[in-house]
């Protein structure tokens, strides 16, 4: 693995018009090339934002980023072929096949023609999505979804994948596939960063992670430094309880 | 790029094809609209011209007056004449009441000794005439002849019978009037040789020849078809702003326009394969709609569609068309943040827009402000076009303004469409 920084962010805020605090205030950190980076928080932490911003979604009210040596701020068109995103929300057209999702988003990636197609079988074989390929994504289970969610925006071999609650609300089955083959894409050189409130599965998926909470960063570490540094905590869950707090989030 | 346009074109019509209410509100509603209207508005013309107006005719007179006016009536194919009511003579009285009732739509009263009347006010004048006589002492007798309406029936409908009855029962008096100083004439300078021929009551002074001013070398006669079939289709053609509208939205809700965002495919060649698509779908219920004029509407006993001369001139004018709707469409799916406000905000704007172009009433009946209003509509510049084409036989050059027009519109749309995307994305 190459510890050269990927992404780095310096002094991130982010003020949404009409809000009273910034969503993010004020972040700086690195990723590093090739790790799995777990960006962690409660509802409304800032996590969301803050991947939104690095994909180009929306422009940050202050600060810098860089991404691949190129600013987000002045070069977004030539960063924006380089990554790729798994939204939170299932982020596919319910009435069209997968196939025909895939072929779409992939083409919107530049791909075309018999690579293209190659490409969407691997991944549907890979993903167990093969024989339903043909069926319109409204017919899907959940589990079904978050599998053609990902391979959307793998397809492309992006050198960084941001990764939104990429397992939110599947079977474990489904859940163990998509961390094996998100393993498989980082261990092939794919940058990858991944927010989660499944603490567990942040453990034992991420090299290093940021807890973040009302938009700042709390700590940042491997989760085993993170659990040690952490008096009394065995489990990433406990720091990050203690970090956050057990109050309830809106 | 090229096949970056190509797969958003294909996602369209995978999309519009699997959407099937929506299709149908692309196809069948139109075409149910203009059969609709149209033969609505035709059967309607249709039950008056082939029954005629009903009329209840009381002849009081039983006079020259009285039966000239019954027959001239009789023999016009847009009257219905009636002498009696419930099978009793008609009175003036019954007259009155049956046309009250509904009955009849219009009732005409000629009053007892109104040819009488006439023959002596004649006599009168040709009295003042050849003796010197001072007509300021005699006071003529004027003959009225009352006309009874029926009070339901619409003001500009009876304001077009009423002048058109007036007009014939006033040349009838004239006639008569001719007649009785012919003969009195005759009376005073006898001429045995050449008695009078009375043949003014077969002619006619002035004649009156109409002609639709139209520079198509077919003869196109305007009829609820040449008016109807352009009017709906072109307000069909903008409602399409619906489905593209929902389109936008549907993106946004659904999860895809987050990923859009981020991919190295810029805003407007994603909306380039929505105008594209919705573009054809516009051309192709045009077509339609000029099929179902030209070939179904025939089949149901209504005249047949006229194109006029122009084909390029209809083909440069569809597109505008579509290009202002397609263009509307995209505006309030970027505008709208719901379905709902979506459907709302399409609808209600299409229904003022159509109201103001003159798709449901024509503008030239409405007041000089509405008219002047009316001229923003693009629907209007666009019906106006057709108009040019399809009833005054225009050519290209004739609808190049509206065109333009339209054009223009459609940029309009587009540039309000990517500054409000560009504000709603700088959040």
């Amino acid at each position: 693995m190459s510890n050269s920084a990927i992404i780095k962010i310096e002094n991130l805020t982010k003020t949404f018009k009409h809000a009273d605090e910034p969503a993010v205030n004020g972040v700086s950190f690195t990723i590093n090339r090739d790790e799995i980076f777990g960006l962690l928080g409660p509802n409304g932490a800032g996590k969301t934002t803050t991947i939104s911003i690095l994909c180009g979604l929306f422009p940050a009210t202050s600060g810098q980023v860089t991404i691949d040596g190129k600013s987000l701020g002045t070069q977004l068109n030539t960063i924006k072929p380089i990554i790729g995103i798994v939204p939170q929300d299932i982020a596919l057209y319910p009435t069209l096949t997968a196939r025909e999702n895939l072929t779409f988003y992939g083409s919107m990636y530049g791909l075309y023609g018999k690579d293209l197609k190659d490409k969407i079988e691997i991944w549907l074989e890979k993903l167990g999505l093969k024989d339903s390929a043909k069926r319109q994504v409204s017919t899907y289970s959940g589990g079904m979804k978050r599998r053609v969610n990902l391979i959307a925006g793998v397809l492309h071999n992006p050198k960084i994948l941001f990764l939104d609650e990429p397992t939110v609300g599947v079977d474990v089955q489904s859940r163990n596939v998509i961390i094996e083959h998100l393993k498989e894409i980082n261990a092939a050189g794919t940058t990858i960063i991944y927010t989660s409130h499944h603490m567990e599965e942040a453990e034992h998926f991420c090299t290093r992670v940021s807890i973040i909470d009302h938009g700042k960063i709390l700590t940042q570490g491997t989760p085993s430094e993170l659990i040690e540094n952490n008096n009394g905590a065995v489990t990433l869950e406990n720091v990050f309880l203690n970090l956050t707090n057990r109050k309830l989030r809106d | 790029m090229l096949n970056k346009l190509l797969a958003t074109v294909k996602k369209e019509i995978l999309l519009l094809l699997r959407d099937k209410v929506g299709l149908s509100v692309l196809f069948i509603m139109p075409v149910a609209l203009i059969l609709v209207m149209t033969l609505i508005q035709d059967s309607a013309f249709k039950t008056i011209n082939e029954k005629g107006i009903p009329i209840v005719f009381v002849n009081d007179d039983n006079d020259s007056l009285g039966y000239q006016i019954r027959e001239g009536l009789l023999s016009n194919e847009l009257c219905y004449l009636s002498d009696s009511i419930d099978g009793k003579p008609a009175t003036a009285v019954l007259a009155q009441k049956a046309v009250s009732e509904g009955k009849f739509l219009v009732g005409i009263v000629i009053p007892k000794g109104a040819t009488a009347s006439i023959r002596k006010n004649v006599s009168t004048l040709v009295d003042e005439t050849l003796n010197g006589a001072d007509s300021l002492h005699k006071q003529q007798d004027s003959v009225e002849i009352t006309i009874l309406i029926d009070p339901v029936a619409k003001k500009s409908f009876l304001n077009a019978v009423t002048s058109n009855l007036r007009e014939f029962i006033s040349e009838v008096k004239t006639k008569i009037m001719f007649q009785a100083f012919s003969e009195q004439i005759a009376e005073v300078i006898p001429d045995k040789e050449n008695p009078p021929k009375n043949s003014y009551q077969k002619s006619q002074i002035i004649r009156y020849k109409e002609i639709y001013a139209s520079t198509a070398t077919d003869q196109i006669v305007p009829n609820a078809v040449q008016h109807n079939v352009p009017a709906w289709t072109i307000f069909a053609m903008f409602f399409i702003a619906i489905p593209l509208s929902n389109s936008i939205l549907k993106e946004k809700t659904e999860g895809s326009v987050f990923r859009l965002h981020t991919m190295p495919t810029p805003y407007l060649l994603l909306v380039n394969g929505k105008i594209i698509v919705y573009l054809m779908v516009c051309l192709i219920q045009f077509m339609m709609m000029l099929a179902v004029g030209k070939y179904l509407l025939p089949t149901m006993g209504l005249p047949a569609l006229v194109l006029g001369n122009s084909m390029m001139g209809i083909f440069i004018l569809t597109l505008a068309t579509s290009f202002a709707a397609t263009g509307f469409g995209v505006m309030v799916g970027t505008l709208a943040t719901t379905d709902h406000q979506a459907a709302i905000m399409g609808s209600l704007s299409i229904l003022l827009l159509s109201a103001l172009g003159g798709i449901w009433v024509p503008s030239y009946v409405m007041p000089e402000v509405m008219r002047n209003i009316s001229s923003f509509s693009p629907l209007n510049w666009s019906l106006e076009g057709f108009y040019k084409l399809f009833l005054r036989g225009g050519g290209v050059a004739d609808i190049l303004t509206d065109a333009s027009k339209l054009m223009g519109f459609f940029f309009l749309m587009m540039a309000i469409s990517y500054l409000v995307n560009h504000k709603k994305r700088n959040i």
